[in-house]
Order: C-alpha cells, then sequence, then structure tokens
C-alpha cells in the first residue's frame, strides 16, 4: 500500500540530542499528533490498519520547521510543534520537533518532499 | 482536570475505576543489537509510544490520562538484545503494568520481524523503577 497514509516527525537539526532524548521529543510527537488525528475517521482509522507509518526527516533550524508549520496549516495537515520542557540536554522551551499527519502521502509529500531522511 | 475527564470520574462505575498512585511516566527499551541509526530508532520509539498509549487506554485509561495530563513523560532506556525483552513482560504482567512491544516492518535497516522496542506504562514510576531502574539511559 504505497498511497497509505504516513506520519513524519522533523527534527532540527541545529539542535544537538542525544539518541535517547531524539527519540523521546519524536515520540512526543507522535503521540500529540495521533490525539489530535482521531476526530478525522477514516484516515486516522487507515493509517492505523497499515501499520502507523512514520518517518523522522531533518530540518534545518527552528525557522525551517516554521515554514514547515505554515505549509501544514495551508494543507489543512494535522500537526504538532513540539517544545521541550528543558529538564535535561536543552533550554527551556527550546522547539524541536514538528510531527505531520496522519495525512495521505500526496499531501506530506508535498509539504516534506525536500527535506532528507536521518 | 477538563470537563470529559471531570464527566468521566462522577458517572464511571466505582468498581471499574483504575486507581493512579502516584507519578506515571513511559519506558521506552531499545534493543541495541539492532544498531539502529539514529532516526530509525526515533520512529520505532515513536510507534512503541503511540502503540502504548492506544493500547493501554482500554485496561489502564486513569493511568493513560494522568500521563497525558502531566506532560506524557517518557524516557529511553537500552538493552544489549532482545532477550530482555521476554524477562520484563513477565515482570510487567505479573505487576499489572500494560506494555507493547514494536516489531519492525522491515522495510529499511532490519529484517522484518525484528523486536525494536518495548514499551512499559503508562504506569506509576515507582514500579516502573522496580521493573527497570537497572537499564541505562539511552
Amino acid at each position: 500500500m504505497d498511497d497509505a497514509p504516513s506520519m513524519a516527525l522533523i527534527v532540527r537539526r541545529d539542535v544537538v540530542m542525544s539518541a535517547g532524548k531524539m527519540a523521546v521529543q519524536c515520540a512526543h510527537a507522535a503521540v500529540t499528533c495521533t490525539r489530535r488525528a482521531r476526530q478525522h475517521g477514516r484516515l486516522y482509522d487507515r493509517w492505523l490498519e497499515s501499520g502507523a507509518r512514520k518517518v523522522c526527516l531533518a530540518a534545518e533550524d527552528e525557522a525551517h520547521l516554521n515554514e514547515l508549520l505554515a505549509l501544514a496549516e495551508a494543507h489543512q495537515v494535522v500537526h504538532a510543534l513540539i517544545t521541550d520542557a528543558g529538564r535535561t540536554e536543552l533550554p527551556p522551551g527550546t522547539v524541536t520537533v514538528l510531527g505531520l499527519g496522519p495525512a495521505p502521502r500526496r499531501a506530506l509529500d508535498a509539504i516534506t518532499g525536500s527535506l532528507a531522511s536521518w | 482536570m477538563g470537563l470529559r475527564s471531570w464527566l468521566h470520574r462522577i458517572t464511571a462505575p466505582s468498581g471499574g475505576v483504575d486507581r493512579v498512585r502516584g507519578p506515571v511516566k513511559l519506558v521506552c527499551v531499545v534493543n541495541q543489537s539492532l544498531k539502529m541509526g539514529k532516526g530509525k530508532m526515533a520512529a520505532q520509539v515513536g510507534h512503541a509510544s503511540v502503540g502504548a498509549f492506544l493500547g493501554a487506554g482500554p485496561t489502564h485509561a486513569g493511568h493513560v490520562e494522568a500521563w497525558l495530563a502531566t506532560g506524557q513523560k517518557k524516557i529511553c532506556v537500552k538493552v544489549p538484545d532482545e532477550a530482555a525483552f521476554d524477562r520484563l513482560m513477565t515482570e510487567a504482567k505479573a505487576l499489572n503494568v500494560p506494555f507493547h512491544l514494536v516489531r519492525d516492518a522491515g522495510h529499511t535497516q532490519i529484517p522484518a520481524g525484528s523486536k525494536t522496542v518495548l514499551a512499559l506504562g503508562p504506569f506509576e514510576s515507582e514500579t516502573l523503577d522496580r521493573l527497570t531502574g537497572e537499564l541505562k539511559l539511552l
């Protein structure tokens, strides 16, 4: 199912995090997007049934994440911008990850097509 | 407390309430033997967290609600290989701790069916620390 809905977890490349820290931030984005998507019945169900696909991508910096966020809003794609509470590794309030979707592949590709994967 | 949780609290049958006795968290245990890249690992921990949160809903509604309301605290720890998962799942069952094991579909990097991450919780930190306190942070 190549057109199955997917979720993108987009991480700032300019913020240095350990693998565990980055994974936790991505998981935060994934859970928050999942909660927000529950009201989009059919798309949400198709996403879960097709393996709840997720990809991890890279953005340059916070400004880049904000550009992607604006595109997500324009495309009406579910999104969640994650800000770290700053208990470990990072200063409080650091924006770390943007989660997008679950969304149809085409909508997601239109926003994230130019991004490199991790 | 939100309106929905308040309504739930006053209308839920008292026998079936999922009591929460302290701060709750989610622990994601990562299988180090697979040598996953940073992005791959992040996606797998994402799977584990979403799976744990959805899976625990029916049996541990109170814990899920408390976890979400307190900033969905998560930590990542590591084990050398998947053998440790069996022991952790047996102990989790005995302590009524919800868990979710992720098997990779094998599209990238690792063989299909590999056990990548075991999520334990959301559950009381105190209990989870007894299960995973010895494991190293990732």
